[in-house]
């Protein structure tokens, strides 16, 4: 029984994606033996949590069968709005952080009624808000970063504090980070809702035959990743002490990487919570390896496509492999 | 005579102007297999969609057990002991057996926490497998397999199984053997014949006439949106179910049929 589960566990693709991963850090601290200092290792973690969040909730998404193109935008949005608030109308940092991910909220919930209800595909409907939350981003600042951020409340440590250990610096944000990939664990294996979620990505039909609620399961998802892509952004603007209205241009196409890397199908169906684990990590170690390792900035984009192209030829050469066997 | 388990009366249905159900009556009567016959476009897929709650029905009435009911959605179809398997779609591939032998109504601990409850994972398997050994179809299947590695009629079979688990009353098969090999055709007819004597009863769709004579009590032909003509297996023939059903002349087909083999019926 253990050889056959062991035969298994091989060969998913979260468990070829953490060997790549093994080889990858191994070649960047052979490369440069800075990789492993801890001023390396701290900033590598500053920024890890806050697109790992998102990556979180876009993996129980696409594993329902839809993605979201707007969470980069949300990401600079929710911040921006906070900080005007507090700045401009003197607010309570509190009440300025709920309008904030109400705000996501109410934008997951667009996404989400015009997907299921209206039936627009989640690619067209997500990317028209993409550009109206950014556009949205810009005007409200007029496209300047906002004055630095000196707010003093106690939520501010909470979410964005940090703490040493040894000559580590660590941020509040890890913990978060650490919070929601179990909770993320449990609800995708564990609980009835995840059941409903891959049952939705693998076969709405049947899912929606058995009586799962399949559009409200869609919805409460889109909610959820707009909401914890505005807290990242929070996250990361009071890390920071600056929300901008460009933060997180780009973010969605890393986090969507990060999650296919990982082994997440993209057309819905299989996901798993300790692939995009790997895949945050694969990206992020990646990103700051080879900067390390000497490739020169500008060259630097063309190795983290390839290399994501590679991992996504290799487990589909796998799944083939697997079908095959059967 | 069983007793009488789903009734529909005078049900009509219409998309735009085009006319898909014109006052439709049927009974099923307990432990009975009804095959549902019909060229393409009779109206048998809306009959079944308007049974399973996916369609409304425009007008009529639906009684199950003589009561009067209104199936709105999938769920109260199912709540009502009426379950619809259509050929490869009332299975999610990328779940378990176990998985999706009790999708849509999951062991769970701690119910308050509703979606959020933990599945009772032990005894869900526990159940699968003694499911799949009491229907026969044990051999070997590991509930933990996800779906998508078994083959069309082992699919077929795990969900009837399903519905006879959960005490559907009323096993809607819309073309089960479509796609199917010769054994496991075989397999799903003689599914279908222990299901009835389990007492379910068993609304059966198919274009092969062959197994239509296999497995039913009771012939339902409908022909653009009407029903016209309910037979009694044991006291018709092949090619007059086919004449009803293509509206052909009986006597031209027998004409036609004599001297050559008879390889294949019914319009596929």
């Amino acid at each position: 029984m253990s050889a056959a589960n062991l035969q298994g566990a091989i060969r998913t693709p979260e468990f070829s994606s953490l060997v790549i991963l093994c080889v990858i850090t191994l070649l960047f601290i052979v490369g440069n033996g800075n990789f492993l200092s801890p001023l390396n290792i701290s900033n590598l973690l500053a920024f890890l949590p806050e697109l790992g969040i998102i990556a979180l909730a876009m993996t129980l998404l696409l594993t329902a069968g839809e993605f979201d193109l707007s969470v980069g935008a949300v990401f600079a949005l929710c911040p921006v709005l906070m900080a005007l608030l507090v700045q401009d109308t003197g607010m309570d940092f509190a009440l300025a952080l709920t309008i904030g991910l109400a705000v996501s909220a109410l934008i997951g919930l667009c996404n989400g009624i015009l997907v299921t209800k209206i039936g627009i595909s989640s690619f067209l409907v997500t990317l028209s808000m993409l550009l109206i939350v950014r556009g949205a981003a810009l005007y409200i600042t007029q496209g300047f970063p906002l004055k630095s951020l000196e707010i003093d409340h106690w939520l501010v440590a909470v979410l964005a504090g940090d703490f040493s250990i040894g000559s580590f610096r660590l941020y509040a944000s890890l913990w978060w980070f650490i919070a929601f990939t179990l909770l993320a664990i449990y609800i995708l294996d564990y609980s009835k809702l995840g059941n409903w979620i891959t049952a939705i990505g693998s076969n709405r039909s049947a899912a929606v035959a058995r009586g799962v609620p399949a559009d409200k399961v869609k919805i409460w998802l889109f909610v959820m990743t707009s909401v914890l892509a505005g807290l990242a952004g929070t996250i990361s603007a009071l890390r920071i002490s600056s929300a901008s209205p460009v933060a997180g241009t780009g973010y969605e196409l890393e986090v969507i990487a990060m999650v296919v890397v990982g082994g997440t199908a993209l057309t819905g169906g299989r996901g798993t919570i300790l692939g995009t684990l790997v895949g945050v990590f694969m990206l992020r170690a990646i990103r700051n390896g080879i900067v390390l390792i000497g490739v020169p900035g500008l060259a630097y984009n063309i190795f983290v496509g390839a290399i994501i192209l590679a991992m996504l030829v290799l487990h589909a050469v796998l799944q083939k492999n697997a079908m095959g066997g059967r | 005579m069983a007793e009488e388990l789903l009734r529909l009366e005078r049900l009509n249905k219409s998309f735009g102007g085009l006319h898909a159900l014109v006052d439709v009556s049927l009974s099923i009567r307990e432990g009975e297999v009804v095959a549902l016959l019909g060229d393409n476009g009779a109206g048998k897929s809306t009959l079944i969609k308007v049974i399973s709650g996916v369609h409304k029905p425009g007008s009529g009435q639906i009684f199950v057990r003589g009561a009067p009911v209104e199936i709105k959605s999938a769920r109260d179809a199912i709540e009502l002991g009426i379950e619809t398997i259509h050929q490869d779609t009332s299975l999610a591939p990328d779940l378990s057996i176990a998985r999706n032998l009790f999708l849509g109504r999951e062991p769970v601990f701690w119910p308050f926490l509703g979606v959020f409850a933990p599945l009772n994972i032990k005894f869900l398997k526990r159940a699968a497998s003694d499911l799949l050994k009491r229907v026969g179809i044990s051999k070997k299947l590991d509930a933990d397999a996800p779906v998508r590695t078994l083959s069309g009629g082992e699919r077929q079979s795990i969900s009837i199984s399903r519905a006879m688990h959960f005490f559907a009353k009323v096993i809607i098969l819309d073309e089960p053997t479509n796609n199917l090999g010769v054994e496991e055709t075989h397999g799903v007819l003689r599914f279908v014949k222990e299901v009835r004597d389990a007492g379910h009863s068993v609304i059966f769709i198919t274009h092969n006439l062959h197994h239509v004579f296999q497995v039913a009590d009771r012939i339902i032909v409908m022909r653009r949106g009407e029903v016209t003509a309910e037979l009694v297996v044991a006291e018709t023939d092949l090619l007059t179910v086919e004449s009803i059903i293509t509206g052909a002349d009986v006597s031209e087909l027998r004409a036609s049929a004599k001297g050559k083999t008879m390889k294949t019926a019914g319009s596929r």
